[in-house]
């Protein structure tokens, strides 16, 4: 990624013979090796071996296994529920990135203001975050009870907007944008976090002799504060993308994939074949068209935002 | 498709010994913690369902009160959780010495799934599985060989609360018509006729369950054997007659609002206060029906009438989850002397009375709680079918069972669709 | 702009305020259950506990048995945030000087850790820690987190120290100090703020993980806060009050460290994402 938010107290005082000498008198591989024994041990070998599995036809118990070829992947091909819960994931993440992240520079734009509230509300907005995501399930879980007289449709009611009450988590055509709202409420503060970092670094100068030139708020934000937001909203996009892609703990919590198969993920599907229906093999060929998929998404968002943040 | 048969060099479980010792005296040691995946000594390691807390519990209390060196680890974890540890557990060949496994089929955690991969011990042995009705073989058995050790039935019907019947003035239901005429009752008096909470997925299968033993089983008791055969399929069968019928309960407005946005908790706490008169379930959760009433006396049960003919109206009952002996333990046999003490008819009796299910079997009047009554009777004709999914053949029938009920109550599939969706699931390979 | 409260700053002042009461409903709904009797639970949901009871905190704090479970989650979670400090730093101070397409591969193998998905390798990890001898301690959760969570230290460490220049180490060593000490007297307090970052995302993140210490240390008595809680919310769900207290309780310790350390938190969390 580039090399952007940095806290003023994290610039090196960079010495004018930089240039060239980056490297210096590199240290013994030594350094590396303990890092690299434990990765290699807890995430390189399992994943390999695992990786093994999706060839197979193994249960996930018990000694029997066959090779079976690409015939997992080819079930893949053929199997609604893997497609529907792509098209999910998608939805998901989606609604995840464009929600997320406008509300987050929409707060982040809001406290970084001279409002009396900014330092509270940052803590407001940001204290979701550090909460077990299991324990947010649970919470938005009583939250969304259908009944009329509880929980979020209470407060509807409450305040004049009894029509808006639904039934959040039952009603196949809703529950997926609930789940993906739990979501942003729990990381927009994070959004609005890395957005206030990149605007402390728009120079107040640029304001002030904008204004004199007479320019607008809206022509101020367009033109000076956006195109220095750029690597922060790369940094938001990469972010949420991958937490959207890879979603699990909130969805099992809270819908475990329903109601039928209206939330049910990439990550939700792969859990269940292997550990509900016993088609380990299967499952791990979900899991690595998973992790092909970050790697993809991740990989063209990265090109384009970067060519953007220049051309910026 | 079994080509070649892929098999773990067994050194590397030496070698990975030899390293873990080294690390675990390392730079760690000081945080202490010992090593808990089991050796021959220590505390025998039980993992239950929660379901049957109540049960197990007093079982390995009793146990270790007439034998003083038994020591005992216990832990207990609802089913989901279960599943997944457990898989973990077993597939690590790390599994507990005593575990929960669900009887007959159709589950990954079942008896059948379990023991064609060699993880559970034989009990054949024990005097208590020659009691084992014919009926229920399937359940305890695979191959002839008895797998898993189960207190006995818990059947599945109407909880009700009285408070409400009474309210108002209905009485209890014989047949499918009467049911409609007392749901439209409740109704008109403001009470909800029927709780259903089919967000909680184990949930949606209920109605079905407590249906077809009436609409398929009854006229074709042989229903399983023509499925495993292929010379049935769900579609077409009682099972369309049951799902419409399950349907007719929605589209009459006999649930409460948003079943499948409802918890079981929050139908539970319905039909205990009374808001809700009447709730489908298995028997094992009148505790939890109970804790929810002012007293528990409100609550009752009755088999719930699937049609206008009283003679077809079966029910079902079925084994309720169990315990298994892993096949790797090494205190496979401490667990085995514990399990022919759970089979003693006044063990048995005490467990089965603590998880309100009806025991194995019994020597003289067997003590079973009183709103099982109803349902004695079945189990004594004959007229009692195991949980459907015992019989199914792979993990998959089940789950997508679930699926199906919740977009039938959303409005998204038809009953065609549902059934047609099981049907692929059930074509599926074990 | 910025200095001075005018009466526009005043109507964005209400209406932030106003979407922050609306972010705090769900707290609000938590929180007031969590002080009232099941009467109250019924008929009025949404209302301020009137009388308040705290009888529910007392027994969802021994049922869960928080105390205890409270000490394993700060042990694990300090002892796997000091390991990732120092074998990340390490490697990245390595990663970041020595050029070469060798060091390059190792880091961007390094980076594939990122994108991996924990269930691929979830089942071998199982057996290996078994094999280990490490299933249901607090040496074998260290391990894993220390695993799994070296990806993103190594990479968030290893951006830091390219943007370093290298002739402090370098005047260092020429004086005659070894790496390790030139690691240590001079790179390592320079990398102070990144430090800062990488304690604190994992922190966050090893204190709340709840599937993998649920599959690791379920039933060893050693469980963690939200493993704990999580089978005390089974247990109990038809007990709003009890639940809603639980969940209280639990989230309270790490809110509370939040709201301490909060200026720190929230720096931590956006300063080191750069690279």
């Amino acid at each position: 990624m580039t090399a952007v938010i940095t806290p003023p107290a994290a610039k090196p005082q960079t010495p004018a013979k930089r240039a060239g000498r980056r490297s210096g008198i590199a240290p013994p591989w030594l350094f590396a090796a303990p890092a690299l024994v434990v990765y290699a041990l807890v995430m390189l070998y399992p994943s390999i071996v695992g990786a093994g599995s999706a060839f197979t036809d193994w249960s996930g118990v018990g000694e029997q296994r066959s090779f079976v070829g690409l015939a997992n992947f080819q079930q893949l091909i053929h199997d609604d529920q893997a497609l529907g819960a792509i098209r999910n994931t998608l939805l998901l993440t989606a609604a995840i990135v464009v929600v997320q992240t406008g509300l987050g520079l929409l707060l982040a734009l809001g406290v970084h203001t001279t409002i009396k509230s900014r330092m509270i509300l940052r803590v407001i907005f940001f204290a979701p975050m550090v909460v077990s995501p299991v324990m947010v399930a649970f919470l938005w879980k009583y939250v969304y009870n259908p009944a009329p007289d509880a929980g979020l449709n209470a407060a509807l009611n409450a305040v004049g907007l009894g029509a808006l009450r639904q039934d959040w988590l039952g009603n196949p055509s809703i529950a997926i944008w609930s789940v993906a709202f739990t979501v942003i409420w729990q990381c927009a503060g994070y959004s609005m976090v890395i957005f206030l970092a990149g605007l402390e670094g728009v120079p107040q100068e640029l304001h002030e002799s904008a204004m004199v030139d007479g320019a607008g708020t809206a022509a101020r934000f367009r033109h000076i504060t956006w195109p220095l937001l750029a690597p922060a909203l790369t940094i938001n996009v990469m972010l949420s993308t991958v937490g959207g892609l890879t979603l699990f703990t909130q969805i099992i919590a809270m819908t475990n994939g329903g109601p039928g198969y209206a939330t049910d993920t990439l990550s939700t599907v792969l859990y269940k074949q292997a550990f509900v229906f016993g088609k380990f093999g299967y499952s791990t060929a979900v899991a690595l068209v998973l992790a092909l998929f970050v790697a993809a998404v991740s990989f063209i968002q990265l090109a384009y935002l970067r060519s953007r943040e220049t051309a910026a | 498709m079994a080509s070649e048969i892929i098999r773990t060099p067994f050194s590397r479980r030496r070698l990975l010994q030899l390293m873990g010792g080294a690390a675990a005296a390392g730079a760690l040691a000081s945080c202490g913690g010992g090593n808990s995946s089991g050796g021959s000594s220590g505390p025998l390691k039980v993992i239950g369902a929660g379901s049957q807390e109540a049960g197990l519990r007093k079982a390995l209390d009793e146990y270790k009160k007439q034998n003083g060196s038994f020591e005992f680890n216990l832990s207990f974890s609802p089913a989901d959780q279960l599943q997944t540890a457990l898989r973990a557990q077993l597939a690590a060949g790390n599994a507990p010495d005593l575990h929960a496994v669900y009887p007959g089929n159709g589950s990954a955690m079942s008896m059948v799934q379990l023991s064609k991969a060699n993880l559970l011990a034989d009990l054949s042995e024990q005097a208590w599985t020659q009691k084992i009705p014919a009926g229920f073989k399937g359940a305890y058995q695979q191959d002839g060989k008895t797998h898993i050790f189960s207190p006995g039935t818990s059947v599945l019907g109407a909880i009700y609360n009285k408070k409400a019947f009474a309210k108002a003035g209905v009485e209890i239901p014989t047949t499918w018509s009467e049911l409609l005429t007392v749901c439209e009752t409740l109704k008109k008096k403001g009470i909800i006729p029927l709780a259903l909470g089919a967000q909680t997925p184990w949930v949606t299968q209920l109605i079905n369950y407590a249906l077809v033993p009436g609409t398929v089983y009854a006229k074709q008791p042989d229903f399983d054997d023509k499925m495993a055969a292929g010379s049935e399929t769900f579609a077409g069968s009682g099972w369309a007659d049951a799902m419409n019928k399950y349907l007719e309960l929605q589209k009459r407005g006999f649930f409460n609002d948003n079943p499948n946005g409802t918890t079981y908790e929050q139908a539970t706490s319905m039909v205990g206060t009374g808001k809700a008169a009447m709730a489908v379930q298995v028997s094992a959760v009148l505790q939890a029906y109970r804790a929810a009433a002012p007293s528990p006396d409100d609550l009752g049960m009755f088999p719930l009438p699937a049609t206008d003919v009283a003679a077809d109206n079966w029910i079902p009952g079925g084994i309720v989850v169990g315990l298994g002996v892993s096949a790797k333990s090494k205190k496979a046999d401490e667990a085995r002397k514990f399990l022919e003490f759970c089979g003693q008819p006044e063990q048995i009796n005490a467990w089965a009375e603590a998880v309100a299910c009806v025991p194995l079997y019994s020597e003289g009047e067997a003590k079973v709680d009183p709103v099982l009554k109803p349902f004695l009777p079945y189990l004594a004709d004959d007229k009692a079918v195991p949980f459907m999914d015992q019989r199914w053949p792979n993990a998959e029938v089940q789950p997508t069972h679930f699926a199906v009920v919740q977009e039938l109550l959303g409005g998204k599939t038809t009953v065609e669709g549902a059934l047609k969706k099981m049907d692929d699931a059930y074509k599926k390979t074990a | 702009m910025r200095t001075r409260y005018r009466p526009r700053t005043f109507v964005l002042e209400i209406v932030m305020v106003a979407l922050a009461v609306a972010f705090l409903f769900p707290v609000y709904a938590l929180v007031t259950l969590a002080f009232k009797d099941p009467e109250q639970i019924a008929n009025k949901p949404l209302s301020l506990p009137d009388p308040p009871s705290v009888g529910s905190f007392g027994t969802a704090w021994e049922s869960a048995s928080l105390s205890s479970a409270l000490l394993n989650s700060t042990l694990i979670t300090v002892a796997s945030v000091l390991a990732l400090i120092v074998l990340g730093s390490l490697a990245a101070y390595f990663l970041a000087r020595k050029a070469g397409r060798l060091s390059y591969s190792l880091y961007i193998l390094f980076l594939v850790g990122i994108i991996l998905p924990f269930q691929l390798g979830m089942i071998p990890l199982y057996q290996l820690v078994n094999d280990l001898g490490l299933l249901g301690t607090y040496q074998g959760m260290i391990l894993f987190y220390t695993g799994i969570q070296l990806p993103f230290t190594v990479f968030l460490y290893t951006g830091f120290i390219r943007s370093l220049p290298a002739d402090y180490t370098n005047a260092a060593l020429i004086d005659g100090a070894s790496h390790l000490q030139a690691f240590v007297h001079v790179i390592f307090p320079l990398l102070r703020p990144i430090t800062g970052t990488v304690l604190i995302l994992n922190a966050v993140h090893i204190w709340n993980d709840f599937f993998t210490p649920l599959l690791y240390l379920g039933g060893s008595g050693r469980e963690t806060v939200p493993v704990r809680v999580f089978a005390f919310v089974n247990e109990y769900t038809s007990d709003y009050g009890l639940v809603a207290a639980g969940l209280v309780l639990a989230a309270l310790p790490i809110l509370l460290v939040f709201l301490v350390l909060q200026r720190y938190v929230i720096r931590g969390f956006s300063s080191g994402l750069k690279g």
